[in-house]
């Protein structure tokens, strides 16, 4: 009983419980945003201190969180401009689920791409659409194009803003690259430049374009290394390399891709695999960092500078922000973790004002955004 | 009742023996010139708090065991007559067929959530002409999510359901019942609106000293514009014989199939926070059992029974989460044994409420 109290306390604070190693401190919570439970917080980008939400029916909720249009600051968020994005049909309606705002390389600071999570199965089917929101004014937000493709729904994206090439992990689509280049309007259907199903029965998660090659997780199969050529995919390396879990999320930097792992296979989804990449490109699996009492890692991310990996965790009593450190960054060593009830369904890191946040969202039954300040980790 | 269920396999597990009590009820209905009071309090609140062992069983956050109902299960005013009533308060909906807890099986059918829809805050009229009674309802659209729960009063009205039913004969009954219930697995509303529908027979047919009971079922849910669509068809059986019974039943119903909790694979993650499910299996079941009643100096009935489940339970649309991942195969047997103990009424007929009430088969009150 004493156990259980001491663990509801620690939620409840949800308090830094291990600040091991050295130089590390605590994460500090600077603000939580409620967000309206409907369902609640998916995603959120962050870039020039502005925080693009991604809440749902609610839709893409834009904060000052540094940026200085509204005087905003990650202790003091301040709401910039809301658009709900049209359903397009799709049952369920907006279903914002994640953003991306777009640097291209003229400057021009345009577009935020937005995508929609319909309804699914997992594993299997997939809904949901690909949005473009013209931010130029980023009080007034305008909805100006989408892409559909047809029996298949979005996920998570990455830009390849110098190439000015949108990829987007799209379920049981596969990975889906769009030129993105010029004023976007309309249909962009024709915008598309190539389309891949990895694994055959695919069920790709996320997507992530590195050194030359596009690396994709398939919940289904595993980690992916694809290479865009011309106006089709080449598969470079990877895949059914992952069979014991089901695949999540990824990130790759220097040489390295650290990916998630999802619910219930043979095992649980506690895992965060840890990939060498070879000379050309493909990766090798090298470590694994298995938490217990959690059941998924939802999102996996790199600090700026490369010296932290950061998880988000759900379902289970550790569920929330894990951290390590990542000296040797083919052995991940653990500094901290910052327990959420409910869990955290993503994170990301954003450094703001010389001090490095994570924006994570905090799953319902009260929804979140909530803003830690990492810095003396 | 004090019942004992054996279940091979549990998810992610093997067999399972648990003892429980389940149904334990108080029923208690009044009437005084045209107001009438349909009360019944339930307590499995107390009694079985985490659930009924029941395969295939599931809602509320609950799979492969049934949840407990809320402790006022029914507390509704009717005001009327023969031709036309209103019935206000806490309770059944007009939709679907009879609660199962009033039909002769000890364990649930999996098609409870597709079939019923109860513990709802509910204003229901109805107008009954000759062999024809039509009901229609505005209630709240969430179900419960926990046994002490009241229905969120804000979202009454966001719901209605309609049902004909139709007496062609003495001891036959059919109705045909649609309703729309919004969010009813996410409280604050959020979650997707279910389209359902409901047709069945019912038939009691007395022969000498025995007496047939019968009910054969079909209906659909579709949601999110029919995205997802479940289907559901069952046909049960009684044959009472003096103080003996033995009933059997056919169900063919789908199910979907959702993440389960952390420590908990009977528990499914509440609340949602995306339209999306690992699944749909399709449970074929066949249920037999049999029990005899006692009546101790008049008052009391003791009713000890046994019960067997067999399901087979086949795979829709999964794939990371199919059957034979969640059991370890496919074929699942459940059986129980059990006392039941009565004072007083037997169960009456849930959710007959107004012009339903007080009406047999056979036309008599």
């Amino acid at each position: 009983m004493r156990r259980y109290a001491l663990c509801a306390l620690l939620s409840l604070m949800a308090c830094s419980d291990d600040s091991s190693g050295p130089g590390s401190g605590d994460a500090t919570s600077t603000a939580s945003i409620a967000i309206p439970p409907n369902y609640g917080i998916h995603d959120t980008f962050v870039r020039d201190g502005l925080a693009f939400v991604s809440a749902w029916n609610s839709g893409l909720l834009i904060y000052d969180v540094g940026n200085g249009i509204k005087n905003g600051s990650p202790s003091d968020p301040r709401l910039v401009s809301t658009i709900v994005t049209a359903d397009r049909g799709v049952p369920g309606g907006a279903q914002v689920h994640n953003a991306w705002w777009f640097h291209d390389p003229s400057g021009s600071r345009r577009y935020v791409f937005v995508g929609q999570e319909g309804p699914g199965v997992i594993g299997r089917s997939a809904t949901g659409d690909i949005h473009v929101v013209d931010v130029t004014d980023l009080e007034h937000p305008v909805e100006v194009a989408f892409y559909n493709l047809a029996g298949a729904g979005t996920h998570n994206f990455w830009v390849d803003e110098a190439a000015q090439v949108l990829y987007a992990a799209y379920y049981n689509g596969g990975v889906v690259a769009l030129d993105v280049s010029g004023a976007l309007s309309g249909d962009l259907s024709s915008r598309e430049i190539a389309r891949v199903l990895p694994g055959g029965q695919s069920y790709v998660w996320g997507v992530q374009a590195e050194g030359g090659s596009v690396y994709a997780t398939d919940m289904l199969s595993g980690l992916w290394q694809l290479q865009l050529a011309g106006n089709q995919f080449l598969v470079a390396g990877g895949g059914a390399n992952v069979a014991a879990r089901f695949t999540s999320d990824l990130w790759v930097r220097g040489g390295y891709v650290y990916t998630g792992t999802w619910g219930q296979r043979g095992a649980v989804g506690n895992a965060v695999n840890v990939w060498q990449l070879d000379a050309q490109g493909a990766p090798v699996l090298v470590d694994s960092v298995v938490t217990d009492n959690i059941t998924t890692v939802s999102d996996v991310e790199v600090s700026p500078d490369g010296s932290l990996l950061l998880f988000s965790s759900e379902n289970g009593p550790r569920a929330g922000l894990r951290f390590y450190r990542l000296t040797n960054p083919a052995s991940p060593r653990f500094v901290s973790d910052y327990l959420v009830p409910g869990g955290v369904h993503t994170a990301t890191f954003a450094l703001i004002g010389g001090r490095l946040y994570v924006f994570a969202a905090k799953n319902p039954p009260e929804p979140a955004l909530l803003i830690v300040d990492v810095t003396d980790l | 009742m004090l019942a004992v269920t054996w279940a091979d396999r549990t998810p992610f597990g093997d067999a399972r023996t648990e003892a429980k009590v389940v149904h334990p009820v108080v029923m208690a209905r009044f009437a005084r010139g045209p107001f009438r009071l349909d009360a019944t309090l339930n307590l499995e609140a107390a009694t079985m708090r985490g659930g009924e062992l029941a395969l295939g069983v599931w809602g509320e956050g609950f799979n492969d065991r049934r949840h407990p109902h809320t402790v006022a299960h029914e507390l509704i005013v009717s005001v009327g007559t023969r031709r036309w009533s209103v019935s206000v308060g806490k309770g059944f909906v007009p939709f679907g067929s009879d609660d199962p807890m009033s039909r002769p099986a000890l364990r649930y059918p999996v098609n409870h959530h597709w079939s019923q829809l109860l513990e709802r805050a509910v204003t229901a009229a109805g107008v009954r002409v000759g062999p024809a009674a039509l009901e229609a309802a505005l209630f709240n659209g969430d179900e419960p999510e926990r046994p002490g729960q009241w229905p969120a009063w804000d979202r009454f009205g966001d719901s209605w359901s309609a049902r004909l039913t139709l007496f062609p004969a003495p001891g036959l009954e059919a109705q045909v019942s649609t309703a729309d219930v919004a969010s009813p697995e996410h409280r604050p509303g959020a979650g997707p609106e279910h389209r359902k529908w409901s047709v069945s027979l019912r038939a009691e047919l007395p022969r000498g000293r025995s007496r047939v009971t019968s009910l054969v079922e079909w209906g659909r849910d579709a949601e999110l514009d029919g995205f997802f669509r479940y289907y559901t068809a069952l046909a049960e059986a009684q044959l009472e014989r003096g103080p003996a019974r033995a009933w059997t039943r056919l169900e063919r119903t789908d199910r979907p199939e959702e993440q389960r909790v952390f420590g908990d694979p009977f528990r499914s993650v509440r609340p949602h926070f995306d339209n999306s499910i690992l699944g749909i299996s399709r449970w074929n079941t066949v249920t037999v059992g049999a029990a005899r009643t006692w009546t101790w100096r008049r008052a009391v009935r003791l009713e000890p029974l046994a019960e067997v489940t067999f399901a087979r339970v086949t795979n829709v649309t999964g794939v990371v989460q199919t059957p034979e991942a969640l059991f370890g195969r496919n074929q699942l047997w459940t059986a129980s044994v059990g006392l039941r103990i009565g004072a007083g009424a037997p169960i009456h007929r849930m959710g007959r409420y107004g012009v339903l009430a007080n009406q047999d088969l056979h036309g008599h009150e």
